[in-house]
């Protein structure tokens, strides 16, 4: 069985002014997994992302009961700052989490505020950049740089701290396609290079396809699977509201399945799909 | 149970936790206001002789925002009046620690004693304390300037109070205004305290 790095058991929870949030949540985020957290939207996704970084509830405040522990230890008591040591959060509108001049402050800024060494912010500043295709940029201001450097130098800043876990909210959101492939291409060799644990709440599940090994799936604040990829899209295509967050190519794949009474592999990419259909006699259209 | 209910009613009892991020925000939100005081009080032109006193204005936007302690008052108050000394063109520059001193600490307290009062939500709040604060920060000011220039006691009753009380009421509108647009920047998620 694998070891899972972050925990929520029977959790509620609800903002100061508002009805329940997230209810009875219950799920495990397994260690090394490339987890996507998809739902419509108003299911509590991005709540989920917070509680899973201990801001909600003891920073935000408001009302909970459950528990969440992330790297064997409850969020709380927790002070926001030390988590976000061992897990790195990226939030959707992340030009807000940029708060320096330079590229280079920018990743150090965690750093130094942590009392590392000003050598080893040096060292570690520069193989972030480098890590997220920005290397040599220390000295470059904000706005020398793209919209879609400035995200990777956030996630360079993430990265920086040596996270355990990174935790992204719709870090695609304002990207064009091409950028939103590139962002997880990029997040993708870093969970391979580094063995990192990555959880992206992401409703276009097509971008993440390639990569994603685990999925877990709100409505309306419940859970309704926390599993395997494969396993929670089965789930997803029979609930008629989740099936258009199926990606794509699944759709295809589950529907063939489901009227031809088959079972077919676990399509990945548009090319192991045209692959095994062609082998299976399908053509052109003339199922 | 239906889904509509169990929503509302959940079989759990819900543990209240107060927002542990007003630790040090309160920081924040007074350098930000502070920096846009200074800004304002720099262009600010002067009509008849009397202008807003934008830094009272903020601290006491700040204060009612964040209910800080008395010890953070003074802070804030010190803090106050240190910025403004460097441009300060009285006959007595350093008289400003001691009156926004008196102002922050006044508007401390009354925002303590409305709060204990039950007059927290009370919408005219920030007029009053930004109102009386300006007062109690212009009186002391004054009241030094009387002594260090050696003014009778009528010029300061009869024409510097005033002009403190013109210039009050400027303040306690601002603070009412631009109370709201604030707390809605920097609260958006938060019950009223």
């Amino acid at each position: 069985m694998m070891e899972s790095v972050i925990r929520l058991e029977n959790f509620y929870f609800a903002y100061n002014k508002s009805e329940l949030v997230l209810q009875d949540i219950d799920l495990e985020i397994k260690k090394g997994s490339f987890t996507v957290v998809a739902g419509p939207s108003g299911a509590g996704k991005t709540t989920l992302c917070k509680a899973m970084t201990g801001i909600v509830p003891f920073y935000m405040g408001g009302r909970y009961s459950g528990d969440v522990q992330v790297l064997g230890e409850s969020t709380k008591g927790r002070r926001v700052s030390d988590i976000a040591m061992r897990v790195g959060l990226m939030l959707e509108d992340y030009e807000s989490q940029l708060v320096s001049l330079t590229a280079g402050e920018e990743v150090a800024f965690s750093l130094l505020n942590h009392g590392f060494a000003p050598e080893e912010v040096a060292e570690r500043t520069r193989k972030a950049l480098e890590d997220v295709g920005l290397p040599g940029r220390e000295s470059y201001q904000l706005d020398e740089l793209s919209g879609g450097q400035r995200q990777r130098l956030l996630l360079a800043a993430t990265l920086a701290v040596h996270p355990e876990i990174i935790v992204l909210d719709e870090p695609v959101s304002a990207m064009d396609p091409d950028g939103a492939h590139s962002l997880y291409e990029l997040l993708y060799a870093i969970h391979q290079r580094y063995g990192t644990t990555i959880i992206v709440v992401e409703h276009r599940v097509d971008y993440l396809l390639p990569y994603v090994t685990d999925m877990v799936v709100l409505k309306e604040g419940q859970l309704v699977t926390a599993d395997t990829f494969a396993a929670a899209a089965r789930t997803m295509y029979e609930d008629e509201e989740l099936r258009p967050l199926v990606p794509a190519l699944w759709q295809v794949k589950l529907g063939v399945e489901r009227r031809f009474g088959i079972t077919l592999g676990e399509w990945r990419t548009e090319a192991e799909a045209a692959a095994e259909l062609q082998l299976l006699g399908f053509e052109g259209g003339n199922a | 149970m239906d889904k509509e209910k169990n929503t509302r009613l959940p079989l759990v009892d819900l543990i209240e936790v107060k927002p542990m991020q007003d630790g040090y925000r309160w920081v924040a939100i007074t350098a930000m206001l502070f920096a846009i005081g200074i800004i304002l009080h720099t262009v600010s032109p002067n009509v008849g002789g009397v202008t807003p006193n934008w830094t009272i204005a903020m601290y006491s936007i700040v204060i009612n925002l964040t209910n800080p302690t008395l010890s953070q008052a003074v802070g804030i108050g010190f803090i106050a009046g240190i910025t403004l000394v460097p441009s300060s063109k009285s006959a007595f520059p350093l008289g400003n620690i001691a009156s926004e001193l008196s102002g922050a600490i006044t508007c401390c307290i009354l925002v303590k004693a409305m709060l204990r009062c039950g007059l927290g939500k009370w919408k005219l709040r920030p007029l009053v304390t930004g109102f009386l604060a300006t007062m109690a920060s212009g009186g002391v000011f004054t009241f030094i300037l009387k002594i260090v220039l050696g003014l009778p006691l009528h010029v300061w009753l009869y024409a510097m109070l005033p002009v403190v009380a013109i210039v009050g009421a400027l303040n306690g509108m601002i603070t009412f205004l631009l109370f709201g647009p604030v707390r809605k920047l920097f609260f958006v998620q938060e019950d009223d305290e």
